[in-house]
């Protein structure tokens, strides 16, 4: 189990302090925004209320066209550092007094403008209408700067800093604490869940865990354990049982294959005595009363004794069979190359004047009782010198090819092949695909390759198809 | 023709004093006497009327001028279509102050300057707001006499007077104004 890369812990904690902080910082800026508009009403307020004195204080100076007290009595302004302009205007509009008395040109209107309050990039202006009982005299407009309402949001803006700040240190705190008590058991469990999964150990327990959902996992984490546990311990008994009965098996039929050689061994040998007795004395017979019998008679004698040495042979060959399965192996290095070439010089005599292509691969030594290969070979060589008998241009190919850790060697020849259907039993004892007036033979050859490879710890198959020729396979392990 | 020829030296020195000094306030002084005019239809906002002067609301608020009218087509211009408190305005032309019956603001022509004092006292404890533009109106118990002062149009204000008439001035008017009359020495 790996390591994991982002703890929970982190997460809780980045969740929590993510949750916390949006939330503190939509909070700061709703209050900055209603702090910020609820100011603006008031400054507006405040400016209309200045304005509407002023107004009521400057109806006689524009009645009576005294610029001069209209300009004092705007010059009252001068105790408040935001107020940037005024201006009185006439009834007709004019311009007829400044606060300041000079003022450069484009900071009032040259005229007078609509009534009402607005704010002008940093200024907030207001012009408001002068009149006395009912009669309008003129208009007053102030401008003053927003430098309070900047102070203002600075101040706000400190406020909520300071606020979010000092919180998220409050909830760093609060979530590490937090974070502790809800992953404290979840790490406990997952180092529970690792030790089991490292060291296969089913007797851990993740006890204690907290009485939350984490407990419940952590109970039905325990009793998968103690699930896993017992099966752990019933699978091993039975592993155990089937072992000990796989031996006890193995021992019976081991006991009873080598019961079954001795009998077959000595049936074999015991046959033999009588039949060289028939074939003995059909040889005197036929030398003793040959001349008198006649021809009929004599083919009689001479069919006894082919059969007599056809048995002769069969019992041979299974006292080789059997013998391959009783003789000790005796392991050495067989350079495979090197014994086909002889096996192949042999079979070439035997052949006689036929037109046979051998063609041998590349073969590599291996590890192997020789005389029992050197068999092999024999087998599965003279088969295919002997089934590629009808062609008349007949090609033997010996190859070796290394797969999935084994060796694997093939004789291919393109003589009179088999039905693939019955593949299975070209391997056994006895088991003929050709009659055997066809092809001469016992039988017993392949039989004898599967006995050999197999106590090499190898596998025998064959592929084939009627006509096309025949190949045979064995492996050897590396 | 006297008359003609002062009005002809005070617009000369009122178009001086406009070419000299272009004011702040940028009014045109046209004419003296339009804003002499203006000045009082204004004095009707500015003014207190006893209870009982303009009884009823059908009664109109009067403004008359006794003597020579000055101010040619002006005043009746500013006044016409507006009200005080409700009554509408009206511009009377007396020829004796006998004739003056109902009447709220009395311009003194000063074509009746020789006839001031037994005029004022003629009105003396009537609620008429006395005006005057004659040399000391408002010294010799006019109300409020307007005074060329700092080559400006201003105003003397004489509260014994405008008290014995009744009347109550606004201190926003009284700020316009020099106070002058028995309380104090003037000029």
């Amino acid at each position: 189990m790996k390591t994991p890369r982002t703890t929970i812990r982190r997460k809780l904690v980045t969740a929590m302090m993510l949750t916390s902080t949006t939330v503190l910082l939509l909070v700061g800026a709703v209050f900055i925004a209603h702090d910020v508009v609820s100011f603006r009403r008031l400054l507006v307020q405040a400016l209309v209320t200045r304005a509407n004195i002023l107004a009521a204080n400057s109806t006689a100076a524009l009645a009576f066209r005294n610029p001069e007290d209209a300009g004092q009595i705007l010059a009252a302004l001068k105790t408040d550092p935001r107020m940037i302009a005024a201006a009185l205007y006439d009834k007709e509009g004019r311009l007829f007094a400044t606060y300041p008395a000079s003022i450069p040109p484009g900071v009032v209107p040259p005229a007078s403008g609509p009534i009402g309050h607005r704010f002008e990039k940093s200024d907030l202006v207001v012009s408001q209408p002068v009149a006395e009982e009912g009669q309008s005299l003129g208009t007053l407009y102030l401008k003053s700067d927003l430098q309070e309402l900047d102070d203002r949001v600075r101040v706000d803006a400190m406020v909520v800093l300071l606020a979010v700040l000092g919180s998220i240190v409050v909830a760093f705190a609060f979530s590490t604490w937090l974070q502790r008590r809800i992953a404290k058991p979840i790490l406990t469990l997952a180092i529970v869940a690792r030790n089991v999964s490292e060291h296969k150990d089913y007797s851990l327990r993740a006890k204690g865990a907290g009485d939350d959902e984490v407990g419940v996992l952590a109970g039905a984490f325990d009793e998968m354990l103690s699930e896993i546990q017992q099966r752990d311990r019933e699978i091993r008994q039975l592993n155990a049982d089937l072992e000990r009965r796989v031996d006890a098996r193995t021992a019976e039929l081991e006991a009873a294959n080598k019961e079954l050689e001795a009998f077959s061994y000595s049936v074999s040998h015991d046959l033999r005595a009588p039949l060289r007795h028939i074939d003995g004395f059909v040889e005197l017979l036929a030398k003793h009363a040959g001349p008198s019998l006649d021809e009929k008679g004599r083919r009689h004698l001479a069919t006894i004794s082919t059969a007599a040495k056809r048995m002769g042979a069969l019992i041979d060959d299974l006292l080789v069979f059997s013998r391959m399965g009783r003789t000790e192996m005796r392991k050495t290095s067989v350079d495979l190359a090197a014994l086909t070439q002889e096996v192949v010089q042999e079979l070439k005599a035997d052949a006689g004047n036929r037109s046979v292509e051998w063609k041998l691969g590349t073969l590599p030594t291996v590890q192997g009782d020789p005389s029992m290969l050197r068999l092999v070979l024999v087998n599965l060589l003279a088969n295919a010198l002997k089934y590629s008998g009808p062609k008349k241009a007949a090609r033997i190919e010996v190859e070796a090819q290394s797969q999935n850790g084994e060796l694997i060697v093939s004789v291919r020849d393109n003589g009179v092949g088999f039905d693939p259907t019955y593949s299975h039993k070209l391997f056994g004892v006895f088991q003929r695909l050709h009659a055997s007036d066809e092809f001469e033979g016992t039988g017993i050859g392949l039989a004898n390759v599967r006995r050999i490879v197999s106590r090499h710890g190898g596998r025998t198959w064959a592929d084939g198809t009627i006509n096309e020729g025949a190949t045979f396979y064995f492996s050897l392990p590396k | 023709m006297p008359v003609l020829v002062r009005r002809i030296a005070i617009l000369a020195l009122l178009l001086i004093l406009i070419q000299a000094r272009p004011s702040v306030a940028g009014t045109k002084l046209t004419h003296e006497y339009d804003l002499k005019a203006a000045f009082m239809f204004h004095f009707a906002q500015f003014v207190e009327w006893p209870q009982g002067a303009l009884p009823e609301k059908t009664t109109p608020f009067t403004i008359g001028i006794l003597g020579e009218d000055p101010f040619g087509k002006s005043l009746d211009e500013i006044v016409a279509n507006e009200a005080v408190d409700g009554h509408k305005l009206l511009v009377r032309r007396f020829q004796n102050v006998n004739q003056v019956d109902s009447c709220q603001i009395l311009f003194i022509s000063p074509s009746e300057k020789s006839r001031m004092d037994q005029i004022l006292t003629h009105l003396n404890r009537r609620s008429i707001l006395t005006v005057g533009d004659t040399k000391d109106f408002a010294l010799r118990s006019g109300i409020i006499g307007f005074v060329i002062s700092d080559k400006r149009l201003r105003l003397a204000v004489n509260l014994a007077a405008a008290n014995a008439a009744g009347l109550t001035i606004s201190s926003k008017l009284l700020r316009q104004s020099q106070i002058v009359g028995p309380a104090r020495v003037q000029e």
